[in-house]
């Protein structure tokens, strides 16, 4: 060999230095041409890459696709839970809503009416018990006493017989223990109505001789100066002269439907009426 | 033979998937560059005419793909190469401390090589470039190094015995 070996490293790193600097000048000097070998790398490159970025595609749209999918769990699921706010504050404004409806009737009740009256709403209703009593929230503090009417807008729904200082158990017109005088509109006889239970009422004492039919509406007669006169307190549902004696039978229906009942407007007596 | 044959489409094998792959985990900010790895250990390993012509490819290869300056990584492997191959035989080079300093080492080089031809050649300034870019860049490539050694010496083990 014409060069010593221990020559021939830096002579090699020389020349591929060489090499690279002029590939540098070279290429700088001819900046709009591609060469050959760098065409046929890119050529063999491009189809690899293609295959890569293709694949790398495929993972990013499947991974943004799973990201997707937990988003929209995470808004399914927070938009069930709006749903179930939304409904409670939908079903709390309709309650409101009727709620005021039936208010608005009750007012224009009281408007009616001479007597002050006080608005309860009901807390209890006895659904088994031997008596037909229903619990009110208002009591002696809001000037409840035993013995005052207390009203619906559909009509007469009792009297109060026991208060305490918040609440107030209201007598029913259907319970056996409830006498209310009263009198049948279309023809003016009068006479008691009676609680009969769940069997709604009987209008008493009204003469044989009497024209009573179905249909025919009751009112209160205010003759025992409870009750008002004038308020309705049922419609005749049946009517029977069968038997023996004076009266005869003659069955009303309250115009209370007592089950649905939900506020109640309490009557108090003006102060001269009671003396 | 093997090593004429095979290596080279490996060497392109290995600079597109840097240039794809690895570029997804950079975000953008800075490349994990293993072909100055792999040209780190052809210095420290292979001797002064194939490691040269395969840092040349590699160099090749990479301007091919990325560069904007065609050559300028065929002449920075090249001197990156020597540079190794000189500090290899002088020192023990498989202490992974070595592997990775040298490897940060030469990283910087290779970065300030850059600024400075885009300096002096375009008349760029591209100076913060080495704080933001290159030191990051170092220190990734130094922490990357021992494992890629490791790798590249079972590769070599694997090459040796198909050759045979």
């Amino acid at each position: 060999m014409l060069i010593p070996h221990k020559y021939h490293s830096p002579i090699v790193a020389a020349v591929l230095l060489i090499i690279s600097l002029a590939v540098i000048s070279y290429s700088a000097s001819r900046l709009s041409e591609t060469g050959f070998l760098r065409k046929m790398v890119l050529g063999a490159a491009a189809p690899v890459k293609d295959a890569v970025n293709l694949s790398l595609k495929g993972l990013h749209d499947y991974w943004k696709q799973y990201l997707f999918l937990v988003g929209m769990e995470d808004e399914n699921r927070r938009l069930r839970h709006g749903n179930v706010v939304l409904s409670e504050q939908l079903n709390q404004y309709r309650e409101g809503y009727l709620e005021g409806m039936r208010l608005r009737k009750l007012l224009n009740l009281k408007d009616g009416l001479t007597n002050r009256v006080v608005a309860a709403r009901v807390v209890d209703r006895s659904r088994a018990s031997q008596f037909k009593t229903i619990l009110i929230d208002k009591g002696t503090t809001d000037g409840m006493r035993v013995g005052f009417p207390v009203l619906s807008e559909q009509g007469i729904v009792g009297r109060i017989i026991e208060t305490a200082w918040h609440a107030s158990q209201v007598l029913l017109i259907v319970d056996g223990n409830s006498n209310i005088d009263g009198l049948i509109q279309r023809s003016r006889a009068q006479g008691i109505l009676q609680g009969a239970g769940s069997a709604g009422c009987n209008l008493k004492y009204i003469s044989r001789v009497e024209e009573v039919l179905p249909g025919d509406v009751v009112l209160s007669s205010g003759l025992a100066g409870v009750f008002p006169k004038g308020l309705l307190l049922g419609v005749v549902t049946g009517v029977s002269r069968k038997g023996e004696g004076l009266f005869q039978k003659i069955d009303v229906a309250p115009a209370v439907d007592f089950e649905k009942i939900e506020e109640v407007l309490a009557l108090i007596p003006n102060a001269g009426a009671g003396k | 033979m093997i090593y004429y044959l095979l290596l080279p489409m490996l060497l392109l094998l290995l600079v597109i998937v840097q240039i794809t792959i690895l570029e997804l985990f950079s975000f953008g900010w800075i490349g994990i560059e293993l072909s100055l790895i792999v040209v780190i250990y052809l210095g420290f390993h292979l001797d002064t005419l194939r490691g040269g012509v395969l840092s040349l490819l590699l160099g090749f290869f990479l301007d091919c793909l990325t560069s904007a300056i065609f050559g300028l990584y065929m002449f920075l492997y090249v001197l990156i190469f020597y540079l190794s191959n000189i500090v290899g035989g002088k020192i023990y080079a498989g202490k992974s401390a070595l592997i990775a300093s040298f490897t940060a080492l030469c990283t910087l080089l290779e970065g300030l090589v850059i600024v400075l031809f885009y300096r002096f050649v375009f008349g760029a300034d591209i100076l913060d470039a080495i704080p933001k870019i290159f030191v990051p860049q170092a220190v990734v490539a130094g922490c990357l190094s021992p494992l890629c050694f490791i790798l590249l010496q079972r590769f070599e083990v694997f090459l040796h015995v198909e050759d045979r």
